[in-house]
Parts: C-alpha cells; sequence; structure tokens
C-alpha cells in the first residue's frame, strides 16, 4: 500500500487513480445487483446469513435503538436490525450504489418490512448525518470497496454517539496456511466461474476476489479503527479468519 | 467454523417460533402485552446464553451477552419442571433455579410460551381438506397417548427386571429396612462415642 502515487488506489489487483474507482465499483454493483442474493448463497453456500446474525449478536441493539446499516446492499442486516429496534427504533439503509439500493427497498417492503426503515443513497466517507446520531453502525462486506478507508471510519466515528459501536463485518485472512490455499484456489478458479454461469458476469466476481485479497488484514484494520478514534477495537474470526468482524467504540 | 453453531440454532429456531406463533390466533394479544422486552436463558450444559425477544409479530432469538431485563440460569432437567408452575418456588429454593432481574418478564415469557397453542388441524385442512385433517390430527393424538403408554410400561418392566428378576437394585421395602438400620447404627454410635468421651474426662 505505501509504494502507491499519491492519487491512485486498487480496484481488484489493478491500480487505478482514485477518481474512477468509484465508477468502477459502482459498474461492478449495478452489473451484480439483481443476482446478488443469489450469489451469495451460492458462493458461501448460505453461511454469509450466520455471519451477519453473528454480527446482531455483537451490536447489543436494543428496541428504540438508531441503527445505520452502511453499504447495506440488499438489506439482509438492515431486516434483522429493523425487527429487533421495533416501533420506536430506526435503521437507515444506506449504500452509494442506486441498483442495490432499489433491490434491497424491494425486497424489504415484500417482506413487510416498512415502518421504522429509511433508505439514503450516501458515500461512505461523507455521510450525511449530523454529529453523535446513531447508537449502532453496521458496515457488511462494504468497506473494501470504499476509495479512502480512513477517512469513511472517520466519519463513522463522527456520525456515533459516544458509547456507540461500529461493527465491520468483511472478508479477511484465513488463519491456517492450507485454508489459504484451499480458498485461493476456490476464489479464483471457482468462483469467477460460478460468477459467470449464474450472474452471467465473470469479471465482477475476478474483482470480488481480488478485491478481497487487496483488503486490509485483521490486524490492520484494527489498527486503522484505533486510528479513527475508535476505542476498545476487538475483531472475532468467523470461519478460519475467511471473515473477521471488527467491532469499536466511540466513548 | 463451530463458533457459528449457535447463530444457526438461534436462526432455526426463530423460523420454527415464528411459523408457530403465527398459527395461533390468540397469540398477538400475548405479544402485544410483553413487545419490546427480552429474556435471556442460560442453562447449564450449553456454553450460549439465548436471549428471546418480543417483537409485536414473533419471538427473536439471539445469542450475547448483553444486558437484558431478565435472565433465566437453569439446567434441561430443571426446565422441564417448569411447566408445572407451582414447582417454581421449590426450584428457586433448592438453587437449581436462578432468576436475575423482572421476574413478570419472565413470567409473562413462560405464560406466553405455554398457551401457545397453534391451530395445526386449520392450517392442516387447507392441504388436506377437513375431513382428513381431523383423521391426521386424531391420529397424531393416538399415537402420543400410545408412546406415552409404551413408555410407562417400559419403565415398569425396567424396574421389576432389574428389582425382582435380576436383583440389581433393592425394593421399596428393602430400600427402608437399610435405611432403618442404617440410623440405628448411627443412634449407637453416637450413644457409644459419648460414652467414652465421658469415661476419658
Amino acid at each position: 500500500m505505501t509504494d502507491q502515487q499519491p492519487d491512485s488506489t486498487h480496484f481488484g489487483f489493478k491500480t487505478v487513480k482514485q477518481t474512477e474507482k468509484v465508477s468502477l465499483v459502482a459498474n461492478v454493483f449495478h452489473s451484480v445487483a439483481a443476482k446478488y442474493d443469489l450469489m451469495n448463497d451460492v458462493m458461501s453456500m448460505g453461511i454469509h446469513r450466520l455471519w451477519k446474525r453473528f454480527t446482531i449478536d455483537c451490536s447489543g441493539v436494543r428496541p428504540g435503538h438508531q441503527v445505520l446499516d452502511l453499504a447495506g446492499g440488499t438489506g439482509d442486516i438492515t431486516a434483522l436490525f429493523s425487527k429487533r429496534v421495533g416501533p420506536t427504533g430506526k435503521v437507515i439503509l444506506a449504500d452509494i450504489n442506486e441498483s442495490m439500493l432499489n433491490v434491497g427497498r424491494d425486497k424489504l417492503r415484500d417482506s413487510g418490512l416498512v415502518n421504522n426503515i429509511d433508505y439514503v443513497q450516501a458515500n461512505a466517507e461523507a455521510l450525511p448525518f449530523a454529529d453523535n446520531s446513531f447508537d449502532i453502525i453496521s458496515i457488511g462486506f462494504g468497506l473494501r470497496n470504499v476509495t479512502d478507508k480512513d477517512a469513511a471510519l472517520r466519519s463513522m466515528y463522527r456520525v456515533l454517539k459516544p458509547g456507540g459501536r461500529l461493527l465491520v463485518l468483511e472478508f479477511s485472512k484465513p488463519e491456517y496456511e492450507w485454508l489459504s490455499k484451499v480458498y485461493d484456489l476456490y476464489s479464483f478458479k471457482l468462483l469467477p466461474a460460478i460468477g459467470g454461469l449464474v450472474a452471467n458476469d465473470k469479471e465482477s466476481y475476478q474483482y470480488l476476489a481480488e478485491s478481497i485479497r487487496m483488503h486490509p488484514d485483521q490486524d490492520t484494520l484494527k489498527q486503522m479503527m484505533e486510528t479513527a478514534g475508535f476505542e476498545h477495537v476487538s475483531f472475532h474470526n468467523l470461519t478460519g479468519g475467511i471473515v473477521a468482524l471488527h467491532k469499536g467504540y466511540k466513548f | 467454523m463451530l463458533s457459528l453453531v449457535p447463530q444457526l440454532i438461534c436462526a432455526t429456531l426463530e423460523k420454527v417460533l415464528h411459523k408457530v406463533v403465527a398459527m395461533d390466533p390468540a397469540s398477538p394479544a400475548l405479544l402485544q402485552k410483553i413487545q419490546g422486552k427480552q429474556l435471556a436463558l442460560q442453562l447449564q450444559e450449553l456454553p450460549w446464553r439465548f436471549v428471546l425477544s418480543a417483537t409485536t409479530e414473533s419471538l427473536l432469538l439471539n445469542q450475547h451477552n448483553e444486558k437484558v431485563d431478565c435472565v433465566i440460569s437453569t439446567d434441561l432437567a430443571t426446565l422441564q419442571q417448569l411447566n408445572d408452575p407451582g414447582q417454581l418456588t421449590r426450584l428457586i429454593k433448592q438453587d437449581k433455579l436462578q432468576i436475575d432481574g423482572d421476574l413478570q418478564v419472565a413470567q409473562q415469557f413462560s405464560s406466553l410460551l405455554q398457551q401457545l397453542d397453534p391451530d395445526w388441524q386449520q392450517h392442516l385442512s387447507a392441504w388436506l381438506g377437513d375431513a382428513l385433517a381431523h383423521k391426521v390430527a386424531l391420529a397424531i393424538k393416538q399415537l402420543q397417548l400410545y408412546i406415552q403408554t409404551q413408555l410407562k410400561q417400559l419403565e415398569h418392566a425396567a424396574v421389576e427386571l432389574a428389582q425382582d428378576e435380576l436383583a440389581l437394585s433393592p425394593t421399596q421395602a428393602e430400600m427402608n429396612q437399610f435405611s432403618r438400620d442404617v440410623s440405628q447404627l448411627q443412634a449407637r454410635l453416637d450413644q457409644l462415642s459419648r460414652h467414652n468421651a465421658f469415661r476419658q474426662e
């Protein structure tokens, strides 16, 4: 990461101009939005539902809480939060991508969750909310795609209430060497093939696999959260570290 | 991998609970009373604490150690005895059951779970028709009864086998006789040791 030009960033294994990354990532998600849920189930064999549930279990959510689900995509985490904050609470589903937001909105409305959810198209680097607004912020499989992760973490810190928590659910580095090898084989050979077959979009899933490898590992992300101001930062490895949940508090 | 087992249990049970609650016509009124309340259940046999949360539509399940309205700590055997509300005080006194927090919440949740009476027949009839649904329900009831009687008979036979045929365990009368003998022996021993102490002085 240190050998980059100041105005360049990663897009998978490619190095691109910072200004280009947003639109490149946007293209990926415009392209996968319709088949996003199906692909999640196929790729993770359904385990992504348990990762998301684990996130909720670590959130300390209670009725009446204000929750921000960033990069909420098709609204899985929002749905879990919405039931738990009840009629007195509120969940805001925010995503930078309009296609994903639309798919999420339709899905949540179809499942009858309408009363306590708001939808906002927002960039995580500059959140359009007042300081100290939320009890919980979650970002599930989204931080990876943000261009300036440090700015995003600072922005989340700003809108979080004192005593609130940030939960970052993201792909990470497998804990074991053998798992790492199996996982590499799976994500570089099998995954793009499945992506081509199911969603007819091989390139997007190639990007997905590459972007996971370029994402900071557990300790680096923990360090980044601490630099942004979060305290008591900890992480849990899930499924052998393929995914990690980072938790940090604002005091 | 194992770390996600509680989440799998929660997700599965939550689905089942949702279906059962939706089938019970009396549940919305009961849920209205406890909506927003959380009850935690800590079983000695399991390393995880499960939390039940009530919403207006259903019961949600989570696994965490955050603050809740009421915590029940107990073991599986005691949990089964809780079906009988008369046992509650005895179990608390015997330290088999600890309740921390709002007792009323625990009572409300337990009455909801006990009163849950999903109308299976009604829902089955949509698929099978009224007559067949009734027959199926009747058959299930008879099967339950049959299994209960068979289990009781099996227990009875096992006791008879152990006491009378194989003489592995004593009968009630033998047991009582033995206890009496032990008590008498204990009394004599006490007497003797007092006597002994007196003589040593």
